[in-house]
């Protein structure tokens, strides 16, 4: 129904309201209903009652779109902003149980733009202002197959951190795993001094990154294998191993 | 002729109590993100209420601009327009920025879930105070042309977010 006709329907129910507050005053009702050619009569009992059903909201408050979920919880996350294409797939599994894919996890993803700024933030200097926007964030539920695909660009960099991705993982609301991604050197070199890219080469080396960079064993689980070119765009998958 | 460019600020204040389909759905939504973006800063579980996550560890402070984009939607709808502040026609002032801000919350009662919205103005020119009262324009007419004004009562929670004065030019002093 089209909220304005059940605002129409609303208003005539609201307005028989009284009537049918008249009608449980009394003190025995009878009422006939007519059933297929035949003819039933109900007595109700009198000392029964009842009362108007309380009125409430008609459920959550839709989004811009109509949509009753959440605008980010979105496969494409780019929002408008350009760069190289970037598709990358997250398999969700248990390490505590063979390596099971776990379906219905929450994966949330965001990154910075080709230029360096995360949306949402003011104060990232440059004198730009991104509060507001959504560019580069976005959720899925994986799927049966433990899977969760997100299109995106490849992100730039900005001073002290190498380049990276950032993932949150929540299962049945709980927060499980929270950590980030990076990729080749190599590519992202050429990415970031590709035409589109005007930031150069991040002099932050993965190895050399305070947070990626304190374990070996870590930055090597951490980066993601991509194949593709700068003209048609890169792709990869990921595991992102759970302790369930 | 103008006292000073000025933007206003208006804070919305939103808890369970609001009744509008707006603010429940702030509510809604905020409350929701919070439950799950707060555990980045309370990873055994032990505190309940925001402020004690940020006494513990204050990057919870991140849980302002975090949870913002759980709302953001909603406040697009707005149309710009700030939803409960009038000038003294009962026109809506226009908003230029919002800012989402969790004041408090609890990890097992929404009740206790407080957020605000921030919304600033564009620039305006102060023409005069009357008062409580501001007298104000968008236009920067030239000498001798009207402005179109309009007039807005100084209440709680508005209030001047920032002030240029505007110096007279030296010809001009008598």
């Amino acid at each position: 129904m089209e909220r304005k006709n059940f605002l129409k329907a609303f208003a005539v129910a609201a307005a028989a309201g009284p009537l049918i507050l008249d009608g449980c005053k009394k003190e025995s009702i009878t009422k006939s209903t007519t059933t297929t050619g035949t003819t039933t009569t109900t007595t109700s009992d009198s000392s029964s009652s009842c009362v108007v059903s309380p009125t409430e909201t008609e459920g959550p408050y839709p989004y811009v779109g109509g949509e009753l979920t959440n605008p980010l919880n979105r496969a494409d996350i780019t929002a408008g902003q350009t760069g190289v294409p970037l598709t990358l797939t997250f398999l969700v599994v248990n390490a505590n149980d063979n390596c099971n894919l776990v379906a219905d996890a929450r994966v949330d993803i965001w990154h910075c733009n080709k230029d360096g700024y995360y949306s949402g933030y003011a104060n990232q200097g440059g004198g730009k202002s991104f509060v507001g926007q959504t560019f580069l964030r976005g959720y899925q539920l994986s799927t049966t197959n433990g899977a969760v695909t997100f299109t995106t660009i490849y992100p730039g960099w900005y001073s002290g951190r190498a380049t990276h991705i950032h993932l949150e993982v929540y299962v049945n609301n709980v927060m499980k795993k929270t950590t980030q991604i990076t990729f080749s050197e190599t590519i992202s070199d050429a990415v970031h001094v590709s035409t589109l890219y005007s930031l150069g080469v991040n002099p932050t080396r993965n190895a050399n990154d305070s947070i990626l960079g304190d374990s070996a064993t870590d930055l090597a689980n951490e980066t993601v294998a991509l194949v593709g070119s700068i003209s048609a765009g890169y792709s990869g998958s990921h595991n992102i191993g759970l302790a369930l | 002729m103008y006292k000073a460019k000025i933007k206003l600020v208006y804070k919305q204040v939103i808890d369970a109590q609001s009744e509008s389909a707006f603010e429940k759905a702030i509510i809604q939504a905020s409350y929701q993100e919070f439950l799950l973006k707060s555990q980045a800063y309370n990873l055994d579980g032990k505190f309940k209420t925001f402020s004690r996550m940020k006494a513990n560890d204050g990057r919870a402070n991140s849980l302002h601009y975090k949870l913002s984009f759980s709302v953001l939607h909603f406040i697009d709808q707005l149309n710009n327009k700030i939803p409960v502040l009038k000038d003294n026609l009962g026109n809506k002032l226009a908003f230029e920025t919002a800012a989402f801000e969790l004041i408090e919350s609890h990890t097992e009662d929404v009740q206790l879930h407080k957020v605000a919205i921030n919304y600033q103005t564009e620039t305006l020119m102060l023409i005069d105070f009357m008062g409580e009262y501001l007298l104000l324009t968008k236009d920067n007419p030239a000498d001798n042309e009207p402005a179109l004004t309009f007039v807005i009562k100084m209440q709680p929670d508005l209030s001047i977010a920032t002030y240029q004065e505007i110096v007279e030019e030296a010809g001009s002093f008598k």
